[in-house]
């Protein structure tokens, strides 16, 4: 069992939820991409991007 | 008088209003269409055969009196439970917000829409009632999450449906079936008892056959007038890579070809940090959308269920820098839109891709079309702006392409504006374009 497999089952488990083998050999795909993708978060400079209200509603305040 | 559903939605409630055709009349003919054409898609799998002619004698004589339209299944209604494309009573029935508004208009609910399972995926083939199937091809995708909406108004069945859109699930469908999809600006109606409050990405959307079907919907949803100005002489900021750079070659001409039709001012633009926004979008997203109870896991199908429990897995880090990535694009937005109307680039990346295979070849390489969708799509759901999805055309192989504006907060009539100019400009050739299902 790779360790990905392991975590996720472990996980799983403590979480009441069956997986069968499918399932995480479908997450272990999932979280890869979405790793892949959320990792670019990672590289920015929290300098450059201050943090600010979110008003979805409407256009943001001008600063 | 030929079919009411071959009527637009505006004829449908001029016709009751004038008393050429009663409300009964035109629910009936709707009824009778359900059943002759839905069998081969799916679009509508629940029919109020009888509550509906119950809704006749209730509902109120407002604008959309007695015209016949389906609801997505994210949205409770006083005698059904949102299942949002499962087994299980997601929302406990109830009258949503924004079924009260059309209610109020005098729209009759003829039947749920069918939708991708949860919301959570653009081709509509995963959902417990069975896949939807496009008009256009029985064999493709109609698009999703609201892909019962736009097989159901392409196909002739309603002229309408109350649709929603967290990453693309209004204006894809639309675009994959021919139809104008409209995604509202962020809590433009109340949001109890629909499913999409669940997120802070979802809006309520619709479906409609042109802009001004979508307009007429649209102003009853929201409560208030969508009054009509030009969308001639519109500046358009265009975003070459990767909305248009990483696009089947055939969908990027058609759509480059509607804007040159259109006559707009068309400048490529750039947009500071947009290459965060889909990072932004899933760090946040998958925070937020959770994990369904145990129950609701073993039912559903398994990709679906993968979604969902790699989000259980996902580290928390992300989700302050989502937040703060989110808040920079919407100033990179607002600050595009001081030099420009609306961005534009194609909906989708390609035609409705087949049932049975829904990845897609695109320059970039073959990729599961769920991925490049929501990149086409997410950022109007990040930042909280409205878009819509317009029918400018057919493929080579006869599907449907779409192209798609997005607006600043608030511009939902402007957008209706610029779509009723392509139809203008295009003598309504591609808004009257009809699947081989509904000649």
């Amino acid at each position: 069992m790779s360790v990905f497999e392991d975590w996720a089952r472990a996980t799983f488990r403590h979480a009441n939820i069956e997986v069968n083998d499918e399932d995480v050999v479908l997450v272990e795909l999932v979280y890869a991409g979405a790793l892949h993708q959320l990792e670019m978060l990672d590289g920015i400079d929290l300098e450059d991007f201050p943090a600010r209200g979110i008003d979805l509603r409407h256009a943001p305040k001008a600063t | 008088m030929s079919h009411p559903q071959d009527l637009s939605l505006r004829e449908q409630a001029d016709a009751v209003r004038h008393g050429n055709i009663s409300a009964k009349e035109l629910l009936d003919a709707t009824l009778d269409r359900l059943r002759e054409r839905d069998p081969s898609l799916n679009s509508t799998p629940v029919v109020f055969d009888e509550l509906s002619q119950v809704q006749i004698s209730q509902a109120p004589a407002g604008p959309l009196y007695g015209v016949p339209i389906t609801v997505k299944d994210m949205y409770a209604l006083p005698w059904r439970a949102a299942r949002n494309g499962t087994t299980h009573n997601m929302i406990p029935a109830s009258a949503s917000g924004p079924y009260r508004n059309l209610r109020d208009a005098g729209v009759i609910v003829v039947g749920v829409a069918n939708q991708h399972e949860l919301g959570m995926g653009t081709t509509g083939v995963y959902s417990a009632y069975g896949a939807t199937h496009n008009p256009w091809d029985l064999t493709r995708c109609a698009g999703g999450s609201s892909g019962g909406s736009a097989a159901g108004v392409a196909a002739r069945l309603v002229a309408g449906s109350l649709a929603s859109d967290s990453g693309g699930s209004t204006r894809i469908p639309g675009a994959y079936c021919g139809v104008v999809g409209l995604k509202l600006t962020y809590g433009s109606v109340p949001y109890d008892g629909y499913f999409g409050a669940a997120t802070t990405f979802s809006a309520p959307g619709v479906v409609a056959r042109d802009a001004g079907d979508a307009r007429t919907l649209t102003a009853a949803l929201v409560q208030r007038p969508l009054p009509q100005q030009t969308g001639s002489g519109l500046r358009i900021g265009v975003v070459r890579d990767p909305f248009w750079n990483d696009v089947d070659h055939e969908t990027a001409d058609v759509c480059q070809r509607a804007l040159k039709l259109a006559g707009w001012k068309v400048t490529e633009i750039k947009i500071e940090n947009i290459e965060l926004a889909v990072a932004a979008f899933l760090g946040r997203l998958i925070a937020e959308a959770g994990v369904p109870s145990p129950d609701v896991l073993s039912t559903i199908s398994a990709p679906t269920r993968a979604l969902l429990l790699a989000g259980m897995l996902t580290p928390a880090r992300f989700v302050p820098r989502a937040d703060r990535v989110r808040a920079a694009v919407r100033y990179s937005l607002a600050a595009a839109f001081d030099t420009v109307d609306f961005l534009a680039w194609p909906t989708s990346p390609a035609v409705a891709p087949l049932l049975e295979d829904t990845w897609v070849d695109l320059p970039s390489g073959r990729i599961p079309v769920d991925v490049p969708n929501v990149r086409q799509a997410s950022i109007a759901n990040l930042a909280g702006i409205p878009g819509i999805s317009l029918p400018v055309g057919l493929s080579t192989s006869n599907l449907p392409l779409g192209l798609q504006l997005l607006g600043p907060w608030g511009s939902e009539s402007r957008l209706l504006d610029a779509a009723e100019h392509m139809e203008r400009v295009s003598e309504r050739e591609f808004v009257n374009l009809l699947p081989p299902l509904a000649r």
